[in-house]
Order: structure tokens, then C-alpha cells, then sequence
């Protein structure tokens, strides 16, 4: 367990090229020791550098990388105690079950005793027990990236268990309850959890803090609650939630107001040296609330489809020709043709220039 | 339709049994025989068609002094040059296959795959292309005609399709195997012959099988490399025909030669039949 410093790291895989291209532009981030993290981002965004990086996999072209304050950018892969699971399961076909989960530690030259008891404790956490003596081979895919993710959690002392999209190929059951027992493995043994993956749903419930990944770049660093609130860019605002945030081209018209379309929407945002200028506005679907009457923060909306999903239901209105989404108790009754829909400011967000006013 | 189809299946099987097993059947009866049997009529089965006698066997082991040609001695230089050779060859070219495959070479124009083709293009060339190189080569280093000699030269052989086989199969083997293993704690040696080897057993299998093979059977270079101080067993095998071919020595000579082949056959075969090389023969 440590706390673990990224400090400037940059890394580019032609960097001989005249003009390299980032995997990774320069960054600077804490791990604290016992947390539990996401990396979220689209596919080829650099989360899986950072987490090789981390590991020891790839040397970053630039930067350092501190494991409580100690450089450990040079030291090798497997003098760095860490562990690391990856999206397919990677198991040694030709051990059994219990070499497998018992290889990190005899490779680090732990007792016969300490093993068995480790062994026995992992196998116990992942339903592995009955099969200790099978050969790993003959286990189904997700036993066998139980088993892999049991090797990276059979070590108390690892400095953190980055985990590379590890239950892609694990049924939704099991998928939810391992996720708890990850909860409670970080719990219970203080081991820092770092979980690589694209699903926000699996980010939500199992961090702490999610860090938002686009392009080589770290968008936004947060609890889940602020990205969900607050994301700092139009990005994180399209990629996080289901449906995306609403975002709207809009101009400001005063201190604390935007216009779209004409209509005029108050906003908690302070706007004043923005006069006049084009700006977005992003709106969750679900902060937008069903008005009676049109008064003010309201649009008026011609609905153009009602989706439900057993519990809310999604109506997607236009206003001129912009699309609006919004969630609605499946209870409540929905006038047909024309609605208006309630924006409260303090859920409405103000971008310029793609970012967070 | 289902039926026509069994009656093919066992008809193509049948046949090919027999054209396999045919010519083995015909080796160990005429191995039996003698001259008078040989050459007289057509016979097939001992005890009733011809008196069956152990003299093409006797023939082997005899030493030439008393009229035989002593394939013994040639049989130990065969096993020796060709497990000596396919053992290097399997070390030597694993460890150049697990390089090509995990490592990026750049030199000049030269990638890796160039060089694994640089091996495999020694295959492609006829032999007699490098048999003045060899002989030359042997000639100067002062190995014409020993056991040495014929292992250098059969390692050089053998060498390109151990690196062949065993790129394609570490190719195969995912690049997260060897990194698990160094998460884990491995330095990159024990990642190699602790986790990645075990698991590139059957490719080890089959390169290993194909090194046999081709070094047991060679000829070209065993005939040429070597006069007088040392004989391999093909060429021996070869010095038996004489103005009157003694069919029945011949016949078991070639059953004696094949032997360890087929004890390598069978032992690769329970391999096979266990699945465990379906990876490494795709």
C-alpha cells in the first residue's frame, strides 16, 4: 500500500518521430494510499498507458513516478510490488489453480504457511475454494479472470491493484458482486484500487474518485456526484450520464442569463465577462422538471417521443431544432403536443469554449 | 446420404491404411527372406510361402570382416549427431524465436521479420547450394569427416525451423503472459522459463519433432561431409546395394531405421490426441 505521486508524466510511442503524438500529455496526479479510483474514458484515451506506466510496463517518456515519496520511474516492473489485472484473463495454463494465485507470492519468497493462508483468505473472497486443485486451463473465462484478479489481490502489501476493464468478460451477477467485494477487500485491507474502464455505470459504483480521460488528456478529476453535477467540460457532460447532458448553443445576455432560441434562462453562473458572447448550455435530463404552466427558466417544448423504461421514462421534445431530453417519474401523466419544461438554475451549467465557467 | 457418406469415409480410411501400411508389411516379410525366396516367385507369408530366416537381421550386426556391414555403430553416430544437433538447435532457437517475438530490431532496413526470414531462407536454398560453403568451411576448421563436424552443420539445418515454429508459437502466446509474470515478480529470465516455456511446451514438441525428423533422414550432407572415419546410418544404409541387391537386408535395415521415428510419432501423437498442440499446429 502507498500513496503514489504521477508527477509531469508525458508519454509518446514514437518518440524519435520529429513531430511525436501524445498517448499522454503532461499531467500531474496523487493516488492516496487505500482509495479507491476510476479511469474513465473512450477507447485509445491513454488509460491503459497510465496504468502500464504506473506498473512499470512502459517508461514515460517524461516525468516521474513516486511511490510515498520514493522515484521508483527506473526501478523494473517486478521490483515494484505492484499488481495489475487486464481485460482478458491471463492465467498460467498450466498450473493449477492454487500455483496461480500462490506464484506472486512464492516468486516474492513468502513462507509455505503465509502462502496457504493468503491462498485459502483470496480463494475464499472469489468462490475459487472448490477448485484450488483444478487445473487453471480448465476453468470457464470468467473463473479464470477471478483467478487473475485474485493474484493481484493475494499480495497485502502491493502497492496498488490497477485493474485494466477487468470484468468485461464476467456475467452482470457476478459483475456486481465482485465489485462489492472489491469495495470491501479496500475496506478491509486499505489496498489502493485503480479500475480502468469505459463504463460509467461501473465507474459511479465503485469509486471514490473518478478521474475522466479524453485524448490523452485528464478532463476531470472528481466524485462521482460533481461529475455527474458539475463535469468541467462539455465532454465529460456528453460522455457521463445516460442519456448525454442536453447542451445547447446559447449567448449570454446578462450577468446571470444565457438566451437560446429567444428564451431567456436564468443560471447561478457568473457571466459578466461574457457579455454577448456564445456560449453552451448543459442541462442534465434528469435536473429538467415538468411545468404545469410556462413561467420563468421554462421552455416551451413540442414533444416528439416518450420512451419507457420501466422506471422513468425519457421524453426527447424540440424547441425549434433543438432536441431536449428529459426524465420524468414513469408515474407522472404526460400531456401530449406541447410542454414546458422547468430548467433550475442552480442545475444549469455555462461552458465557453467547451469548459466550466 | 448419411450412409454413402460413412461408406466413403471408411472406404478413404481403409485405403489409406493400406497404402501406408502396405509397404511396411511387404518390409518385414521380405526382411524374413532369402535369396532363394526373393527371387524365386511371388511370396507373402512365412512359414507357408517361404521359410523365413533371420540372416537380413544377422547381416547388420555382423562386422564386414565376416561378410556383413555392421549398421550398429553408424545407428549410435546417427542418434548421436541428430539429438545432439535438434537439442542445440531447440535451446539456440527458442532463445532467438522468444527475442524476435518479444523484441523490436531495427537495423537499417532489416526488421524482425526479415531476420526470421534471413533463418528460414537457408531452408528455401537446394542443398547442394551450400554444400561447397560446408565442405569448405568443415575442411578449414579442420572437422571434415567427424561427428563434430556433422552436429555444426545439422545445427546450422535444423536451427531455422526450430526459430520458425517457435516464433509463430510465442507469437501466440498474448505479450500480457510475460508481463502478468513480471507483475508478479518474475525477473524477465524466470518469466521466460517459468511461465512463458511451460506454456510453449507444445510448440517446443513439434519443433523438436521436425528437428528429429529432418536430421535423421538426411542424406546430402552425411554423404558428403564424411569418408571413411565416420558414417551416419542413411549413408550406410545406401552402401548396402551392391551388383545383386540384398533385398532382405535392405528391408531390414529400413525397419531399424524408421523405429525411432515411429517411437516419436507415437510419443507426439499422444500429444496430439490430448489437444494440447492444436495451438501450435494452426
Amino acid at each position: 500500500m502507498a500513496k503514489i505521486d504521477l508527477s509531469n508524466i508525458s508519454h509518446t510511442y514514437n518518440p524519435l518521430d520529429p513531430k511525436p503524438t501524445y498517448a499522454l500529455n503532461p499531467f500531474s496526479m496523487t493516488w492516496e494510499n487505500g482509495k479507491r479510483y476510476a479511469i474513465l474514458g473512450p477507447s485509445g484515451c491513454g488509460k491503459t498507458t497510465m496504468l502500464n506506466i504506473v506498473s512499470g510496463l512502459v517508461r514515460p517518456s517524461k516525468g516521474e513516478i513516486l511511490f510515498d515519496e520514493t522515484p521508483v520511474t527506473d526501478l523494473k516492473t517486478e521490483d515494484r510490488n505492484i499488481a495489475q489485472v487486464f481485460q482478458f484473463p491471463v492465467i498460467y495454463n498450466t498450473m493449477t489453480v492454487y500455483d496461480n494465485l500462490a506464484f506472486p507470492l512464492r516468486c516474492r519468497e513468502f513462507t509455505k504457511d503465509k502462502i496457504e493462508e493468503r491462498v485459502k483468505a483470496v480463494s475464499d473472497t472469489l468462490n475459487l475454494s472448490s477448485f484450488l486443485n483444478s487445473p487453471a486451463r480448465k476453468l470457464t473465462a470468467d473463473q479464470k479472470q477471478l483467478i487473475s484478479l485474485g493474484r493481484g489481490l493475494v499480495r497485502e502489501d502491493v502497492a496498488a491493484v490497477l485493474m485494466d476493464e477487468p470484468l468485461t468478460v464476467i456475467d452482470p451477477d457476478l459483475k456486481f458482486r465482485l465489485r462489492r467485494n472489491l469495495k470491501e477487500i479496500n475496506e478491509q485491507y486499505k489496498t489502493t484500487l485503480v479500475y480502468v474502464t469505459h463504463d460509467q455505470n461501473e465507474a459511479m459504483t465503485f469509486a471514490e474518485n473518478i478521474i475522466v480521460m479524453d485524448q490523452g488528456e485528464i478532463v476531470q478529476v472528481g466524485l462521482p456526484k460533481d461529475l455527474f453535477e458539475k463535469p468541467k467540460t462539455t465532454f465529460v457532460g456528453y460522455f457521463i450520464g445516460s442519456p448525454a447532458m442536453n447542451i445547447f448553443h446559447s449567448t449570454v445576455s446578462s450577468d446571470h442569463e444565457v438566451k437560446i432560441n429567444d428564451t431567456t434562462i436564468k443560471t447561478n453562473s457568473n457571466l459578466g465577462n461574457l457579455k454577448d458572447k456564445n456560449v453552451k448550455l448543459g442541462i442534465r435530463s434528469e435536473f429538467i422538471e415538468l411545468a404545469e404552466k410556462e413561467k420563468s427558466n421554462t421552455v416551451k417544448i413540442k414533444l416528439t417521443r416518450v420512451e419507457d423504461f420501466g422506471n422513468f421514462k425519457l421524453l426527447t421534445g424540440k424547441m425549434g431544432d433543438l432536441v431536449i431530453k428529459s426524465k420524468v417519474e414513469r408515474e407522472k401523466p404526460i400531456p401530449d403536443g406541447e410542454l414546458n419544461l422547468y430548467f433550475p438554475p442552480e442545475k444549469c451549467c455555462v461552458y465557453s469554449d467547451e469548459k466550466l465557467v | 446420404m448419411s450412409k454413402l457418406y460413412t461408406f466413403l469415409k471408411y472406404f478413404f480410411i481403409t485405403f489409406w491404411t493400406v497404402f501406408v501400411v502396405a509397404p511396411f508389411l511387404w518390409a518385414v516379410s521380405t526382411s524374413f527372406k532369402d535369396f532363394q525366396s526373393v527371387n524365386s516367385k511371388v511370396t507373402y507369408i512365412p512359414w507357408l510361402d517361404f521359410e523365413p530366416t533371420l540372416e537380413g537381421w544377422r547381416v547388420l550386426i555382423k562386422s564386414p570382416a565376416k561378410g556383413g556391414v555392421d549398421i550398429v555403430e553408424p545407428y549410435f553416430n546417427s542418434i548421436f549427431v541428430t539429438c545432439t544437433a535438434s537439442l542445440i538447435s531447440i535451446v539456440l532457437g527458442t532463445l532467438a524465436a522468444y527475442a524476435l517475438s518479444r523484441f523490436t530490431f531495427k537495423a537499417g532496413f532489416v526488421r524482425n521479420n526479415d531476420i526470421t526470414f534471413f533463418f528460414i531462407s537457408q531452408r528455401i536454398m537446394p542443398p547442394i547450394v551450400l554444400s561447397i560453403p560446408f565442405f569448405i568451411f568443415l575442411s578449414t576448421i579442420g572437422l571434415l569427416d567427424s561427428l563434430l563436424g556433422l552436429v555444426v552443420v545439422y545445427i546450422v539445418l535444423l536451427m531455422p525451423i526450430a526459430v520458425w515454429i517457435m516464433v509463430d508459437f510465442f507469437n501466440r502466446v498474448p505479450k500480457e503472459l510475460d508481463e502478468t509474470a513480471l507483475i508478479d515478480g518474475c525477473n524477465p529470465y524466470q518469466a521466460f522459463y517459468k511461465v512463458v516455456l511451460p506454456n510453449s511446451i507444445p510448440g517446443l514438441i513439434v519443433a523438436g519433432m521436425f528437428c528429429i525428423i529432418f536430421g535423421w533422414i538426411d542424406f546430402f550432407f552425411a554423404f558428403i561431409l564424411t569418408f571413411t572415419e565416420v558414417q551416419l546410418l542413411p549413408v550406410k544404409v545406401v552402401a548396402l546395394n551392391s551388383s545383386i541387391t540384398p533385398w532382405w537386408s535392405l528391408s531390414a535395415s529400413a525397419l531399424v531405421s524408421v523405429a525411432p521415428l515411429i517411437i516419436v510419432a507415437f510419443i507426439v501423437e499422444r500429444y496430439l490426441s490430448k489437444g494440447n498442440l492444436s495451438g501450435a499446429l494452426k
